[in-house]
């Protein structure tokens, strides 16, 4: 059966993070799942358009949506904070006619229009919500065997209640069961719900490399492999940053940090160049050790990209 | 929840663990044990009564009107932090002092920190205007904005949650202290220079916008959404920070390329310092970021109706 997504890949996937756009991809077409890509969708602004002007954040969230609606497809974000400003927007944008209307009058120029038809997820939710269990499970070829993985979630995909409800909070388990169903386990620390800083690693480092090296310390002291996060931008703090964090706390990590849709990639048998595995600061040799990927395979982690 | 609400056994017994410490005496804390019947909608707060009246235990605690008013009464349970006369007893509870203050007796935290930062913020109207007499001419429209953080009972369970404020010496005032700021701010009869106080007094552009604060909120006020972001709208135009110039920096380069590009803003923001060369040369040689992308390839990008938008947006500066 074919399912059909719009797809809003944002900046991270795009740029600094583009193995989460391979893996995302990668994983999905497993399942027959197709993500067409929104055409010049913009920014959903991160934190910075919320708090510059509210019909800034309305118009360029609304424009997105509409592009989505345009292709008549549910939308699907794979970073925590861009999901959190679509999400938002949505439910506002459905239940509030004044900002709708606001919204639709900068649309017109383009021709678009928000009608508040589409529903927009997370892919982690199209993993775990939208795939059946045994889907997954029928897929696995490599099992992770016991890999102790440490799950990040970030705030965004959580928080606040008001977006969310307590529903989603509870379901936040999403991402342990999805672990456990790839046969790793499930590391418990103190952390996995709470914030890396991205929103202010830019402009006030020290902050969120506190924030962030607490977390790393509790999941490396409580056994963790690796961390597996839904968000580049939680991936981008502790893998780009983590040898700011090693300076910081005095400490060598080395804690190889995965976006969700590697680890799937990964237990499904895809190939360490599916997912694009070598593009992080933080190598990943150990984890592929551990799960028995081919010696040979295991070396081309090491190398840069050929791309 | 393996309890039914109005059903009690008296098998079932709540388990607590109690932080005790007094600092003029204890070299340091420790905790005891107790165990508290359950009765049928049992708070918190009865637990700590309960270990306080029946087991004659002499601890301190603090509370006063017991029906979610006063703000004095928010303790971490389970290390979190819960007003105790609002919230149900759990079955095993370990009950501390709410973190981030000092504490004076056991669950009983010292507010003078929190006092004095909130005198530093110009805490009272200053009217543009003089006083012209009662009724003032307001209408539910010009109060709309304000109208959740009015209903903020200064219990400091967010300040306790705030993670910026785990770094003592971050400068940041925290979200009980912005959310007070924010409802003079955004009061019409106000004339302070508020932008100035939140962007350098409070150091508002230091939220890293986790939402913790809006989860432990007894009140459920929308903190981040109308208390922190007005903030940050009124203090951008003026703000020096480097939170305030990274707004800056994302919007122009977002308008010119379409989307962000994490370097492009940080060089925007802070310029090229050392650590962010070793940043980019570490996230380069991984294929993270992309040289020629960055310096090389100009805006192709269409926004379309956004162009707009961006424009009249900046315009506010």
């Amino acid at each position: 059966m074919s399912r059909k997504y719009a797809y809003f890949p944002g900046c991270s996937a795009k740029g600094t993070c583009k193995e989460l756009d391979v893996s995302t991809h990668a994983v999905a077409s497993l399942f027959g799942i197709d993500l067409q890509e929104l055409e010049n969708p913009g920014c959903t602004g991160a934190r910075e358009f919320r708090a510059i002007s509210e019909n800034l954040h309305l118009t360029a969230n609304g424009r997105i949506l509409a592009l989505a609606e345009r292709l008549g497809q549910d939308l699907v974000a794979v970073c925590d904070t861009c999901l959190l400003n679509l999400v938002e927007t949505n439910q506002r944008l459905k239940a509030d006619a004044k900002a709708r209307d606001m919204v639709n009058r900068a649309l017109a120029e383009e021709g678009l229009a928000f009608e508040g038809v589409i529903e927009v997820k997370h892919f982690l939710w199209v993993l775990t919500e939208d795939l059946s269990e045994d889907e997954l499970r029928q897929r696995i070829v490599r099992p992770l065997r016991g890999l102790q993985v440490a799950p990040f979630y970030g705030c965004h995909i959580q928080r606040p209640a008001s977006v969310y409800g307590a529903d989603r909070r509870d379901e936040t388990p999403a991402l342990d069961r999805l672990c456990l169903l790839l046969g790793a386990e499930v590391v418990q620390y103190q952390g996995a719900n709470k914030c890396c800083g991205f929103h202010v690693v830019g402009a006030e480092e020290k902050i969120a490399v506190q924030m962030s090296g607490r977390h790393l310390t509790n999941a490396k002291s409580n056994g963790a492999q690796c961390i597996v996060t839904p968000c580049p931008l939680c991936h981008t703090v502790f893998d780009a940053y983590q040898p700011n964090i090693e300076r910081q706390f005095k400490t060598r990590y080395e804690v190889p940090v995965l976006h969700v849709s590697q680890l799937v990639g990964l237990a499904l048998g895809l190939s360490v160049e599916a997912v694009a595995l070598s593009r992080h600061v933080v190598g990943c040799d150990s984890i592929l050790a551990h799960i028995g990927y081919g010696a040979n395979s295991a070396a081309t982690a090491a190398n840069p990209p050929s791309a | 929840m393996s309890h039914s609400l109005n059903q009690t056994t008296e098998s079932e017994k709540i388990r607590v663990r109690l932080y005790r410490f007094d600092p003029a005496i204890d070299q340091a804390p420790r905790y005891d044990s107790y165990e508290v019947p359950r009765t049928p909608r049992m708070r918190i707060m009865d637990a700590l009564n309960y270990i306080h009246e029946d087991l004659a235990v002499d601890f301190g605690y603090r509370w006063l009107c017991s029906t979610k008013k006063c703000g004095t009464c928010a303790v971490n349970v389970n290390g979190s932090p819960r007003l105790a006369c609002w919230e149900e007893a759990e079955s095993d509870m370990t009950i501390e002092p709410l973190s981030h203050m000092p504490v004076v007796r056991d669950l009983v935290t010292s507010r003078d920190s929190f006092e004095t930062a909130l005198s530093t913020l110009s805490p009272l109207i200053v009217r543009k205007t003089e006083y012209a007499g009662f009724p003032e001419p307001l209408t539910a429209v010009d109060m709309a904005p304000t109208e959740h953080l009015r209903d903020c009972i200064q219990c400091l369970a967010c300040q306790a949650a705030c993670p910026v404020l785990d770094q003592a010496d971050s400068g940041f005032a925290g979200p009980a202290l912005l959310v007070a700021l924010s409802e003079l701010a955004q009061d019409p009869r106000d004339g302070e220079d508020r932008a100035r106080l939140a962007s350098e007094t409070a150091q508002v552009f230091k939220c890293v916008s986790c939402y913790e604060c809006e989860r432990v909120c007894p009140a459920e006020i929308p903190i981040v959404r109308e208390a922190i972001e007005p903030l940050k709208r009124l203090a951008r135009p003026t703000g020096t920070s480097p939170g305030a110039k990274r707004a800056d920096a994302f919007l122009a380069v977002v308008e010119e390329r379409g989307y962000a590009n994490g370097a492009l803003i940080a060089m925007r923001t802070k310029g090229v310092t050392l650590s962010a060369i070793r940043l980019a040369v570490r996230m380069a040689l991984r294929g993270k970021i992309d040289l020629v992308e960055i310096f090389l390839k100009r805006a192709s990008t269409k926004v379309g109706a956004l162009r707009r938008t961006y424009e009249s947006s900046k315009e506010n500066k």
